[in-house]
């Protein structure tokens, strides 16, 4: 199975949920469910083949598309892309496996998450930046329905900031790619065909910050990340876990994968600022979650806290930093997911409460251990404890800021400090409150199904795997990073 | 392969037990945790080793070995926490979680004793962390949450720092196994490795390589804790129901104790002579700040608790001591060798002690104030008596364990820092006023009425006290028991700080 | 020659057949509208039969390509156009209506197809004056205001149109853009040239809705029937495109002066970037406060005629091409949004967004539609409108050496994010809203289906394989330039 199929299985999945008959609506749960397992076998298989055999060239298609724009339906899985749709996979099954339970629509809403899959797939794979524009763009209207019509808090205005900010992001990367298309000569949009052109230094030096920031908003830097944590409050489930789990990575990705090969000039005149802003990104999330009461909301904040070790990690931009930024887009993918559908479906279900003070009320410790362990672990994971994927990421990342910028590495300290404080608050509030606070009888709660147990068992179980045996990802990442469109922009300290 | 046996065995039955329905957990706990032990004393030897590839294309390696040191503090685990959780299920506790999360705490434990490499060391360092924080949480007293959260955030904000200074060793010297470190140390190359991998920066490697040990010294500190780094200690160990006291006290400052003489001091050895001095002063407050502390309380547990950090203070005194630039072979010998015992022997102890108050705890339905009880030696003679043999190990009286620990601790860091060890000597008579005070109060005088209606010890109970008492007083009489597995470590420790010409 | 008139023929031999049913009244609006679909349709037949076009002509008729393609374009809007519902109201004369709309599309096709400034004014005014009429056709307030503005604000601009055409005529001595391109070579900084071009640039502005020449849009889209706004909106728009094209190409390549930033040269270039400019701003923003989806769509129009302007800005053939491909784009995202419009007022009677609420219940196909057409307005992919937008502004970004249009290009872009968030609010009332309940939704018909699916399907499939049509525009364009 070639990694087309990752991009093939969610698209055709959605038509073919669009395309059931009403009274079959029922089925459209399994056919996402079997998508998002074809999608993840697809990635995982692919991952195997490169693993077992990284000296051989990557599979790629290339045919031809728009000649006028020069723009080629290339797509290739390398090492960067492999994992990260492996991810995709990972987070697709948990997102449908936590929507089970959707009765509102349910063709329409398993379509929509089907349609965010494939693009996600499409723009992990693409290898023609006009072609990943595409498949990043076809992401927001379903984003939008899916928080419109199954959303809950201030549905409409969160969804209406994130698509703005998603549109506003993305009229900077349009902007950044005609520039970019325009100086190179009107040569086409093939990323490693536009790396080679060497655009002088002045045009850089304006043209990456579009471009990068572009990406980025959707990334969750500081201080354009407010759409983050609104998004996620208003999304349904399993949009928020697709959103915090796979597409704040599309804004990575787009950053790493074009942006920085694009103009390495410009990234390294940028490179402070950028590492600064991270920086600023990782502690006002952090701060600002420490804050919150509503359980979505601290979790989000912490989206935006964690995104910014991705960027950090960009911005050290050592192997080191670069592998960490990788590492920690797929760790916060998986973390991110999680929490979301612990918090969103496990807990909200149960107690159609997100406060933080109207949950110590219902004492899930007591009430629901099973929930209470697997948000435990979660935490865990979150704050970056060994054995978890987020440590491993978030070593790598702080030892590529030792080797850049070493003075940045005591408030990044702070930052995972006051990410411990938080996420601590938010545990103890949730599932191990005070005596006073809670009912004196626990409430009796419906115990965990089937399809949530599955889906955290996947979610830790991944999240242990990588932090206790990464060097399997590290492989395919290095391979990823060997890649020459990188070699201009990696530093050698 | 036995070691990650070892290690893995309590986590298997933590998962048995929370998987488990309608067990009675105390009574399943303590059978896993007396399998433990037997595996830990029979199967384990020193020597044993295992290692996994992490990170292969920078050379990380978790690798775990047990030497004789290591020997000795995986048999200490296995017995205080057989001790913690029978008393546990003694005192009536039958939670799953509880115990669960006490064996997940044990394999931490034995995971941080046997690691040599820095990740898999942190790993399980930070691995006791959940656990403890949620057992302080859950089932400790009024002012729990607040006292777990302050020992988290207090632990975590160490570890942060410890994570940082290691990473900057990985970086310059491109390694975080301890022994690679410690070899480099001895050969000097470490300050040269720092220099050269920040070059950037223009630093001097000995600056970095103070600013690195300072980090890791922080991350350690809070563990013991030494003064000023402890105040998280007292209310945590006050909140913490007294079984999980003992795990504290006896096993989790233990961890510091250990990281302080097994890493900090090889890998730092080239800077040591800077701390020796600042380390043998703040050993010093620890000590009198310690008990001045615990004359001053009346809750008997914080008065221990504040024992407990006066007593960890010799351990600090010690390894300051071993620092020194001008301590010789046998001084240092004798204060490493002293350190080890001490950690020891004041594990079983404090250990014995925190079994005295858990049964108090329990036979008084939860009181702790001093002046709840009196006059308890008519009533419960035999746990008079075993309490009393546990005070006066505590207080170092010869023939019983403490004393042969702080002897060598004494005779191996006068001749280094002989002021600092001077005060310290003074720090152990305040020791022996608020332990003497302690008994009188509460085995002498008139029997208060409250507690004339309480039972002496069970047979279980008393089995545990024998237990302990026999562990107070072998090496007591026989430190060469422990001094066997202890001594080719500190040798072989001694040799890499000291190079022979 | 005439041979090459053939469907203009059909037209307005329809026209007339539709006249006479209509003196004997033997004829109603469903009838009408067939008839005219028909004629339509066999139009559209004769000029796609009638294969390339003769690439001579004599420049009173032309033939060429570029005539071929927009008037085949031209037809297809027509045919659409007369797919959508009209309304009780505005049929007591459904014969008259239908054969003013022919006459209007006559006028429009005949306008592609020239390059003799006389006959140019005469069939752009045919299809004016057509197109005032139509506006007023209802007997409503509201129409009789949209006639009479859309008839005052025309007027003038007829007259600037006029007038202008009447220098150049006067510059060059010949009434052909040849002739003025001619004479632009040994004159190259005539003031009579330039007055001549302005006055002719503002005459067009109008018609394109171009702020700020835009101020009869709103009404007109607001109160005239909703096939006369299908044609105002779309075909009026792709030929006044097409017009100003051939002039710019033809007649005024040597006065195209520079719209780069910071080398600002006078000349069409920089006035059309001066309108685009103000075009995006002011339509992007007052469509943003627009209660009335006709008004929103009209303020939306405003914004795209910015957009188009962008790439006309540049002077250069691959640019000038993709805003003709994004004019054909956008005409059929613009009619099928109206379609949907139409269809919504059909049973509410109003235009508002509340109209739109739960619209996804009770025609699942009407709400993906709308979804469809707007997300193309708003440029999103995988639809044509994201294409054309991308091809658009990345050409006109490289038309110009060295990022000198890089200023109007980021209003462009940032003015077309903006768009988005009025589009999506009328599509969060139809997937989001709760229907109301007390209005009887009638079955929607055959043609109103295929109003709405025929563009939502064009434009999903040019969204996927946008060589389809940007190639023969490329083509058509690149000939002409080449001329």
């Amino acid at each position: 199975m070639t990694p087309l199929w990752s991009l093939l299985f969610p698209f055709a999945g959605a038509l073919a949920v669009l395309l059931l008959p009403a009274r079959a609506a029922a089925l459209s749960r399994v056919i996402a469910l079997a998508a998002s397992l074809g999608t993840t076998i697809a990635a995982a298989s692919g991952c195997l083949k490169r693993l077992g055999d990284t000296a051989s060239p990557v599979w790629s298609l290339d045919l031809e598309w728009i000649p006028q724009l020069g723009s080629r339906f290339h797509l290739a899985a390398d090492g960067l892309a492999l994992p990260l749709l492996l991810l995709n996979g990972i987070v697709a099954i948990a997102g449908v496996l936590f929507s089970w339970n959707i009765t509102q629509r349910p063709r329409a809403f398993f379509s929509l998450v089907l349609a965010i899959i494939g693009g996600v797939s499409g723009v992990f794979l693409s290898r023609d930046a006009f072609l990943m524009f595409v498949f990043y763009e076809i992401v927001i209207v379903p984003k939008y329905l899916l928080i419109v019509a199954w959303g809950s808090t201030n549905r409409e205005y969160g969804a209406m900031k994130l698509t703005m900010y998603s549109i506003g992001a993305s009229a900077l990367i349009l902007l950044g790619l005609a520039a970019a298309y325009a100086a190179s000569g009107s040569a086409g949009f093939d990323i490693a065909g536009l790396a080679a052109a060497g655009f002088p230094k002045g045009f850089q030096l304006w043209a990456f910050p579009v471009l990068f920031l572009g990406f980025v908003v959707l990334a969750g830097i500081w201080p354009f990340h407010t759409w983050a944590p609104t998004g996620h409050v208003a999304a349904p489930t399993a949009a928020s876990m697709l959103l915090a789990g796979v597409v704040m990575k599309l804004g990575a990705y787009g950053a790493l994968c074009v942006a920085m090969p694009l103009f390495p000039d410009g990234f390294a005149f940028w490179r402070p600022a950028i590492a600064v802003l991270a920086v600023a990104g990782i502690l006002h999330g952090a701060f600002t979650a420490l804050t919150r009461r509503d359980l979505k909301f601290v979790i989000g904040y912490s989206s935006v806290s964690h995104m910014g070790f991705i960027l950090l990690g960009m911005a050290a931009a050592t192997h080191w930093g670069l592998r960490g930024a990788v590492l920690q887009m797929i760790s916060h993918g998986i973390i991110a997911g999680l929490l979301f559908g612990i918090a969103g479906r496990v807990i909200y279900e149960r107690t159609h409460t997100r406060d933080l003070d109207a949950l110590q009320r219902f004492n899930l410790w007591k009430s629901l251990p099973a929930a209470a362990v697997a948000f435990t672990l979660a935490s865990a994971a979150s704050m970056g404890l060994p054995g978890f994927s987020g440590f491993v990421a978030e070593v790598s990342v702080l030892i590529g800021l030792w080797e850049s910028y070493p003075w940045l590495v005591p408030l990044v300290a702070l930052g995972i400090l006051i990410t411990g404080a938080f996420t601590l608050r938010a545990l103890c509030r949730t599932c191990f409150p005070d005596a006073a606070a809670s009912l004196a009888i626990p409430v009796r709660m419906p115990s965990l199904t089937w399809p949530e147990t599955t889906a955290i068992v996947l979610l830790l179980a991944v999240s242990l795997a990588i932090g206790l045996h990464p060097s399997p990802w590290i492989s395919l990442i290095n391979d990823g990073l060997d890649s020459p469109v990188f070699q201009p922009i990696l530093q050698r300290p | 392969m036995t070691l990650l046996f070892l290690t893995l065995f309590p986590l298997v039955g933590a998962l048995c037990l929370g998987l488990s329905r309608n067990v009675a957990c105390g009574r399943a706990a303590t059978a896993w945790s007396a399998a433990t032990l037997v595996v830990a004393a029979l199967l384990v030897r020193p020597g044993m080793s295992w290692s996994l590839a992490w990170l292969p294309d920078v050379g990380m390696t978790l690798r775990f070995e047990a030497d004789g040191l290591s020997w000795l503090f995986l048999l200490l685990t296995a017995v205080v926490t057989l001790v913690a959780v029978a008393a546990s299920w003694l005192t009536g506790r039958n939670d799953r979680g509880y115990h669960a999360l006490v064996l997940v705490l044990q394999s931490a434990l034995f995971g941080v004793f046997t690691a040599r490499h820095f990740i898999p060391w942190f790993l399980c360092w930070e691995m006791t962390l959940i656990p403890a924080f949620l057992l302080i949480r859950l089932w400790g007293g009024p002012a729990a949450p607040q006292a777990a959260m302050r020992f988290f955030m207090m632990t975590l904000g160490g570890s942060v720092f410890l994570l940082v200074g290691f990473l900057a060793l990985q970086l310059s010297a491109g390694t975080m196994d301890f022994d690679s470190l410690a070899a480099l140390a001895g050969e000097g190359r470490l300050v040269d490795a720092l220099e050269h991998g920040f070059a950037a920066t223009g630093a001097d490697g000995r600056t970095l390589l103070v600013l690195i040990a300072v980090a890791v010294l922080i991350g350690i500190a809070v563990k013991i804790p030494i003064v000023p780094f402890h105040t998280w200690l007292p209310s945590a160990y006050a909140e913490a129901p007294s079984p999980v006291t003992m795990l504290l006290t006896g096993l989790l400052s233990k961890m510091g104790v250990f990281a302080l003489l097994w890493i900090f001091l090889p890998v730092f050895a080239e800077v040591l002579p800077v701390f020796a001095t600042p380390l043998a002063w703040l050993a010093v407050a620890t000590v009198i700040l310690g008990a001045l502390a615990a004359l001053a309380q009346t809750d008997l547990k914080r008065m221990l608790a504040y024992s407990s950090v006066n007593h960890l203070g010799y351990c600090v005194l010690a390894v300051a001591a071993a620092g020194a630039a001008g301590s010789a072979r046998p001084a240092m010998t004798s204060a490493m060798a002293g350190t080890v015992l001490q950690a020891i022997n004041h594990g079983i102890i404090a250990t014995a002690l925190f079994l005295g108050i858990t049964i108090l705890e329990h036979r008084s339905r939860g009181r702790r104030h001093i002046g709840n009880f009196g006059g308890l030696r008519a009533r419960m003679p035999v746990f008079c008596g075993c309490l009393g043999i546990a005070v006066f190990a505590s207080l170092g009286l010869p023939g019983l364990s403490g004393f042969i620990g702080e002897f060598l601790i004494f005779n191996g860091a006068f001749s280094a820092v002989p002021a600092a060890t001077s005060v310290c000597v003074a720090g152990l008579l305040l020791t022996a006023v608020f332990l003497l005070r302690m008994m009188r109060m509460v085995f002498w005088g008139p029997l208060k009425p409250a507690c004339a209606t309480w039972p002496d010890l069970t047979k279980p109970e008393r089995a545990l006290f024998a237990v302990l008492i026999l562990l107070i007083l072998l090496p007591g009489v026989w430190p060469q028991m422990l001094l066997h597995h202890a001594n080719p470590v500190v040798l072989e420790l001694i040799d890499l700080l000291r190079p022979i010409p | 020659m005439f041979q090459s008139l053939l469907p203009e023929s059909v037209l307005v031999l329809t026209a007339l057949i539709l006249l006479g049913l209509a003196v004997s009244k033997r004829v109603g609006a469903v009838g009408a509208q067939r008839v005219a679909a028909a004629g339509t349709l066999v139009a559209l037949a004769l000029m796609l039969r009638g294969g390339g076009a003769e690439p001579g002509g004599t420049g009173l008729i032309l033939a060429d390509p570029l005539a071929h393609l927009a008037k085949s374009v031209l037809l297809v809007v027509g045919f659409l156009a007369l797919l959508l519902p009209i309304a009780p109201k505005e049929t007591e004369h459904p014969g008259e209506y239908h054969a003013l709309l022919l006459f209007a599309l006559t006028g429009l096709m005949l306008a592609t197809g020239t390059e003799h400034l006389l006959m140019l004014f005469i069939s752009l005014e045919l299809g004016s004056l057509s197109l005032y009429l139509l506006a007023g056709f209802p007997r409503t307030p509201r129409a009789a205001e949209a006639s009479l503005k859309y008839f005052l604000f025309g007027a003038v601009s007829a007259a600037f149109l006029w007038f202008g055409l009447s220098l150049l005529y006067g510059f060059s001595g010949g009434a052909m853009l040849l002739d003025v391109a001619a004479r632009l070579q040994s004159a190259p900084d005539a003031a009579l040239a330039f007055a001549g071009l302005a006055m002719v640039l503002a005459g067009l502005a109008f018609k394109l809705a171009a702020a700020p020449f835009h101020a009869w849009a709103p009404d007109v889209y607001q109160g005239a029937p909703a096939t006369t706004v299908a044609l105002v909106a779309a075909a009026s728009k792709v030929a006044a495109l097409v017009v100003l094209l051939r002039i710019l190409i033809t007649g005024f390549d040597a006065l195209a002066g520079s719209a780069a930033w910071g080398a600002m040269i006078s000349g069409s270039s920089m006035w059309l970037a001066a309108l685009a400019a103000v075009s995006m701003i002011y339509g992007n923003l007052l469509a943003l406060v627009q209660r009335s989806v006709r008004r929103l769509l009209a303020y939306s129009a405003i914004a795209n005629a910015g957009y188009l302007l962008v790439g006309l800005s540049t002077n250069h053939p691959s640019a000038q091409a993709a805003a003709l491909t994004y004019a054909v784009i956008y005409s059929i995202a613009t009619l099928g949004a109206l379609a949907v419009t139409a269809a919504v007022e059909r049973d509410h009677g109003d235009d508002s967004r509340n109209a739109f609420d739960g619209l996804v219940h009770r025609s699942p196909l009407l709400a993906v539609a709308l979804l469809v057409c707007l997300a193309s307005l708003a440029g999103l992919p995988p639809l044509a409108g994201f294409t054309g937008k991308f091809v658009l502004f990345t050409q006109s970004l490289a038309a110009v050496p060295s990022h000198g249009l890089v200023w109007l290009v980021a209003i462009a872009v940032v003015t077309s994010a903006v768009s988005l968030r009025y589009y999506l609010v009328i599509v969060k009332h139809a997937f989001a809203g709760k229907p109301e309940s007390h209005i009887e939704f009638k079955k929607i018909t055959f043609e109103q289906g295929l109003a709405v699916a025929l563009p939502a399907l064009a434009l999903v499939v040019l969204g996927l394989f946008p060589s389809w049509l940007l190639e023969p525009v490329t083509r058509v364009i690149s000939q002409l330039a080449a001329r």
